[in-house]
């Protein structure tokens, strides 16, 4: 694995850790370690109508596992298109997601909002590697 | 003799420098966000100037003194049945009659809702004075919310004590504290840790908001007035529901006294389902 791959396998690791940390305090029932009041409010995005995938009791969490557990497999393989398109489809969820917490609930989650990060890293990561190895074929 | 030619030169290909991808991306998400921001910004609504004191007593007033007909047309209308039967001593108040109970806060948006129906179902058992027009807080989820304060009002009931604790004003900062023991109800009965929460008697209690802030976004406590005496609108039947479902909760608790409210047919049938 190159240099560039172990970094983005790293941070949807990292992705993982955070997902599983929102998983576990949706089903304690335990407040974030984070501020709850004003603009960043991890306790009133979490525990908002949207912090549940549409339809089912499953925590948006969950789901954000389940994608950083998929991204770290991918970029254990050949670096080229699929890591762009599926770090595509986390991209978009993030904006959906960051546009419930700014125009919808108007408050922002730290840790929500390190999984982001984590997610557009990735995505950076595979728009400059993966089309570019992918465009010298 | 040969004659050394020239090599020919090679075009040299034009490639896009690494870095600009990621920074377009980068560029454009934040142009995204800009734009939310600014969505927002357009839909939060301004905080409505307060009426005067007066003009609060005189909502108050429309709103305690809404026909029967309406409460029955309306029964449970758009509201959520959040309230669960618990097991507990009888919780009674200061004159020994059964004690209501309300911690919320002034910042909460769901408690600027809830406090709309508990003031309508609270009016049909007694009379509140010195309640305040107030508004939540601006900078947490459904802004600005036209509500009352229950700090500095008062209650008189023959059938039941009412106490509210709210424990911080708009800005966050503490306001009151509830005594020990109603620390502990809390704490036993409000597992989710939501406010507002209402303890009938230790007979039933929930935490939240029966319907949701946003139906009052926007509005004054005169045009909420007037929506809540208007059988057909959302609010009436979000806001009325609730109260005849803390109506149904109280009779529950004052052996369905008085029967001029507690005898009504939706409150029976609420009560039923409690």
């Amino acid at each position: 694995m190159s240099r560039v791959q172990v970094a983005a396998v790293a941070a949807a690791v990292a992705g993982v850790v955070v997902s599983i940390y929102l998983t576990v305090l949706h089903y304690a029932g335990s407040p974030a370690a984070c501020p709850v009041s004003g603009p960043v409010n991890c306790e009133l995005v979490l525990t908002s109508p949207y912090a549940i995938v549409a339809a089912t009791s499953i925590p948006t969490s969950v789901a954000g596992i389940l994608w950083f557990a998929l991204s770290a497999l991918l970029w254990t393989r050949r670096v080229g298109w699929t890591q762009v398109a599926w770090s595509a489809i986390g991209m978009v969820v993030v904006l959906y997601l960051v546009f419930i917490e700014i125009v919808k609930l108007g408050a922002i989650c730290l840790w929500c909002t390190v999984a982001h990060v984590l997610v557009l890293l990735i995505f950076l990561i595979a728009v400059t590697v993966g089309g570019r190895r992918q465009s010298a074929y | 003799m040969s004659v050394k030619r020239a090599r020919p030169m090679r075009k040299p290909v034009s490639r896009t420098p690494v870095w600009v991808a990621p920074a377009a991306i980068v560029a454009a998400i934040a142009i995204v966000i800009a734009g939310f921001l600014v969505v927002r910004w357009y839909t939060t609504p301004l905080p409505p100037p307060l009426p005067t004191a007066d003009a609060t007593q005189q909502v108050v007033a429309e709103i305690t003194s809404l026909p029967q007909s309406e409460f029955d047309t309306i029964g449970q209308g758009a509201a959520n049945n959040l309230i669960k039967p618990v097991a507990g001593s009888l919780l009674t108040g200061p004159t020994g009659k059964p004690e209501v109970l309300y911690v919320g806060a002034e910042y909460c948006p769901y408690c600027a809702a809830e406090r709309w129906p508990l003031i309508i179902a609270l009016g049909r058992f007694g009379t509140f004075s010195g309640l305040q027009a107030t508004t939540s807080s601006s900078t947490d989820v459904y802004p600005n919310t036209p509500t009352f304060t229950f700090r500095g009002a008062t209650y008189t009931s023959q059938y039941i004590d009412f106490r509210a604790v709210e424990t911080k004003d708009r800005n966050q900062s503490p306001l009151q504290s509830p005594t020990a023991a109603e620390e502990q109800l809390v704490n036993r009965y409000d597992t989710s840790n939501s406010i507002p929460f209402v303890d009938f008697a230790n007979r039933y209690a929930f935490a939240g908001a029966m319907y949701s802030p946003d139906l009052l976004g926007g509005g004054t406590w005169q045009s909420i007035a007037r929506d809540v005496q208007n059988p057909d609108a959302a609010q009436a039947k979000a806001i009325v529901g609730s109260a005849n479902l803390i109506t149904a909760a109280i009779c529950k608790t004052t052996q369905d006294q008085p029967a001029a409210v507690c005898s009504g047919a939706a409150i029976q049938s609420l009560e039923q389902k409690l």
